[in-house]
C-alpha cells in the first residue's frame, strides 16, 4: 500500500494540475481581498473582521469555485489510467483494483486537503496585508486556527460527497463530463445558499454543517448527514463496483 | 508437454459478438509461441483475458499449471506484458516510469532500472519525458517495463509496431536471447514473416477462432506443392480442366492458374490446354510459403 501511494504521489511530478490548482483555489483569496477593499472604500461605516473574511471565503471555497476545481482533479485522477493507456501497464503487475481505487482516493484527499490549506493560507495572508493597510477587527491568531479547523472540516465533507464524480470519471474516462456535473451542482449550490431548504441539499449542505447555519434551518442535522451520506456511500459503491468489473479496452 | 499457458474453451462475447470464440491454445515452457491473425481477429482481447484485463465470458485460463482465477497473484508476478502500444505516464520520465512499475513490482533496485535501460538502448534518455519519445523509443521502453522483473513468461502483442528495420531485428534477437535463458513467449503479429522467424509454435487464428496450432517445423512440411501456368484464357482453362481432365483443386488469379493435382503430368495439361487453343506462355513448378498457406486458411487475402 506505501509502495502504491508513493508511486500514485510520483506519478504527479512534474504534473501540470498541481500548480494549476494550487492557482485555481488562490483565486478565492484574490475575490475576497478585492471585495473587501471594495467595502473599504465604498462603505468606509462597515466593520471588517477576520472571521467574515474566512467566513466569505469557506462558501466561495465549498459551494463554488474549489467545488469545481476538486471535480476537475478528480477526473484528473481518475482518468487519467484510461488517457494515458497506463491500465494495461499496471494491472498484470498484478495490482489489486480495490487498492488502486483506494490509493486514487487517499491522494485526492491529500490533495484536497492541501489546495484547502493552501487557500486558507492565501486567505490569512491577505487578510493581514488588509490589517496592516487598513485594519480588521478580532485579528487573533485563534480565530485564525479555528477557521483552519473549519476549512479542513469542510474539506472532508466536500471529499466524501466527491465520490459519485469519480464514478463519472471512471465511466466517462475523462474530463468533460465530470466538471459539466459539477457546474450543475454548483448552480444548485449557488441557487441553495441563503435557502433553509439548502440543508436537504448534500452540496449545500455540508457548508451549512460546517459553519453552523444547519441548526437555523429548521431540518434535522440528522437527515441532512444521512443525505450527505448517502450520496457519498452511493458514489464509492458506484466506483468500485463499476472498476472491479470493467473490461480493460 | 509442460504447458506454461494452456486455455480451455476460452471464450469473450461482447453482446451478440464473439469476439473470442472457444480457444484452445497451448503455449509449450521455453518455446516462441506465434500467433498470428488479421487486425480484428481476437488475438488481443484473447491475450488480455491472459492478462487479467478482460474477463472471459466462458472458458479456463492455466498459467503455469494453475487455474488463472484461483491463484492470480503468485502466477502474474512472473509474467511480463505488452498490450498494443505501450501505456506509460507522459509528464515521467522512462526512467521515472519504470521506477514506478519496479516500486510496484516489489522495490526492485536503481541497478536493476538502470540495466533493463541499458539493454534497450534508453539509458541515455534521461531528459525526455515520455511524451517527447518515438514511437520506436516508447515501444522499447515497454519492452524493458515486461522484462524488468526477469519473467518467465512474456505476453507480447504486437510488439514491434513502430520499430525500424534496425529496432525489429534487435527485438527479434533479443527475444530469441530471452528465449535461450529459459522465457517462454507468447507474441501475437499481424506480420507472418516477422513471427516466422523466431517462433517455434504458431497459432493462427481468425475470427475469433484459433483454426490452426502446430510446431513451425510441422507447418513447412504441409506446404502445398503446385504448377502454376500463365494462360491467355483462364475461363476456358477451367471448363477444360472440370471437363477434359477432371481437376478440381485449382486456383486462379488474373491470368495465373495454379494446379495443386499432380495426378495428371504437367506436359499431359499443357498439351491439353494447347490442343484447346489456349495460349500458355508460362509453366513452373513451386511449393506454397508460409503465407499463402495461411492465407489459405483464413480463406483468402493476406495475413499482414
Amino acid at each position: 500500500m506505501r509502495n502504491l501511494i508513493y508511486c500514485e504521489l510520483l506519478k504527479l511530478k512534474k504534473s501540470k494540475m498541481i500548480l494549476i490548482s494550487i492557482l485555481g483555489v488562490l483565486s478565492n483569496p484574490c475575490l475576497i481581498f478585492i471585495e473587501a477593499l471594495e467595502t473599504h472604500f465604498r462603505h468606509p461605516e462597515n466593520v471588517l473582521t477576520l472571521d467574515s473574511m474566512f467566513n466569505n471565503s469557506l462558501m466561495y471555497i465549498m459551494l463554488l469555485t474549489n467545488m469545481i476545481i476538486y471535480v476537475a482533479i478528480t477526473a484528473y485522477l481518475f482518468s487519467r489510467e484510461y488517457t494515458e493507456h497506463t491500465l494495461k501497464t499496471l494491472l498484470p503487475i498484478p495490482i489489486s483494483r480495490t487498492k488502486l481505487l483506494c490509493v486514487k482516493f487517499y491522494t485526492l484527499l491529500l490533495w484536497i486537503i492541501m489546495l484547502t490549506i493552501t487557500a486558507w493560507l492565501g486567505v490569512f495572508l491577505l487578510s493581514l496585508t488588509f490589517h496592516l493597510m487598513f485594519h480588521l477587527e478580532r485579528f487573533t491568531l485563534i480565530i485564525t486556527l479555528k477557521w483552519l479547523i473549519c476549512f479542513i472540516f469542510g474539506s472532508m465533507l466536500m471529499f466524501i460527497t466527491i465520490s459519485p464524480f469519480a464514478y463519472i470519471a471512471l465511466k466517462t474516462k475523462g474530463f468533460v463530463i465530470p466538471v459539466i456535473s459539477a457546474s450543475v451542482i454548483v448552480m444548485g449550490s449557488a441557487a441553495l445558499s441563503n435557502q433553509d431548504i439548502g440543508a436537504l441539499y448534500p452540496y449545500t449542505a455540508t457548508f451549512f454543517l460546517v459553519n453552523g447555519r444547519i441548526f437555523n434551518t429548521g431540518y434535522s442535522v440528522i437527515v441532512a448527514v444521512i443525505l450527505i451520506l448517502l450520496v457519498s456511500i452511493i458514489g464509492y459503491y458506484l466506483t468500485f463496483s463499476h472498476f472491479i468489473k470493467e473490461d480493460i479496452r | 508437454m509442460q504447458y506454461v499457458i494452456e486455455t480451455e474453451n476460452l471464450t469473450k462475447q461482447y453482446g451478440n459478438t464473439k469476439v473470442v470464440n472457444g480457444i484452445n491454445l497451448h503455449v509449450p515452457k521455453g518455446t516462441i509461441y506465434g500467433l498470428l491473425g488479421r487486425n480484428g481477429a481476437g488475438k488481443t482481447t484473447a491475450m488480455k483475458m491472459m492478462l487479467n484485463l478482460v474477463k472471459p465470458t466462458k472458458g479456463n485460463i492455466y498459467l503455469f499449471g494453475e487455474n488463472s482465477k484461483e491463484n492470480i497473484y503468485k502466477a502474474y508476478s512472473k509474467i511480463g506484458s505488452i498490450i498494443e502500444t505501450p501505456g506509460f505516464y507522459t509528464n515521467l520520465t522512462g526512467y521515472e516510469n519504470l521506477k514506478i512499475i519496479a516500486k510496484l513490482r516489489g522495490n526492485l533496485p536503481h541497478e536493476k532500472i538502470i540495466t533493463t535501460l541499458k539493454s534497450v538502448n534508453l539509458e541515455n534518455e534521461n531528459g525526455k519525458t515520455f511524451s517527447d519519445y518515438s514511437l520506436g523509443m516508447k515501444q522499447r521502453l515497454g519492452i524493458a517495463a515486461a522484462i524488468m522483473h526477469d519473467p518467465e513468461l512474456l505476453i507480447l502483442d504486437e510488439p514491434i509496431n513502430g520499430l525500424d528495420p534496425i529496432g525489429i531485428s534487435l527485438v527479434r534477437s533479443f527475444l530469441l536471447d530471452l528465449k535461450n535463458q529459459g522465457t517462454t513467449i507468447l507474441i501475437s503479429s499481424h506480420v507472418l514473416s516477422e513471427i516466422e522467424q523466431i517462433a517455434d509454435v504458431i497459432g493462427v487464428m481468425n475470427k475469433g477462432t484459433l483454426i490452426e496450432e502446430a510446431d513451425i517445423v510441422e507447418l513447412r512440411k504441409r506446404k502445398r506443392k503446385y504448377c502454376e501456368f500463365i494462360v491467355s484464357d483462364t475461363n476456358k482453362v477451367k471448363n477444360i480442366l472440370n471437363k477434359h481432365l477432371k481437376i478440381t483443386d485449382f486456383t486462379i488469379q488474373e491470368n495465373t492458374i495454379r494446379i495443386y493435382d499432380f495426378k495428371t503430368p504437367v506436359e499431359e495439361i499443357n498439351k491439353t490446354f494447347v490442343k484447346n487453343n489456349v495460349a500458355v506462355t508460362g509453366i513452373r513448378t513451386e511449393e506454397e510459403n508460409l503465407e499463402e498457406y495461411f492465407s489459405n486458411l483464413i480463406g483468402g487475402g493476406q495475413i499482414a
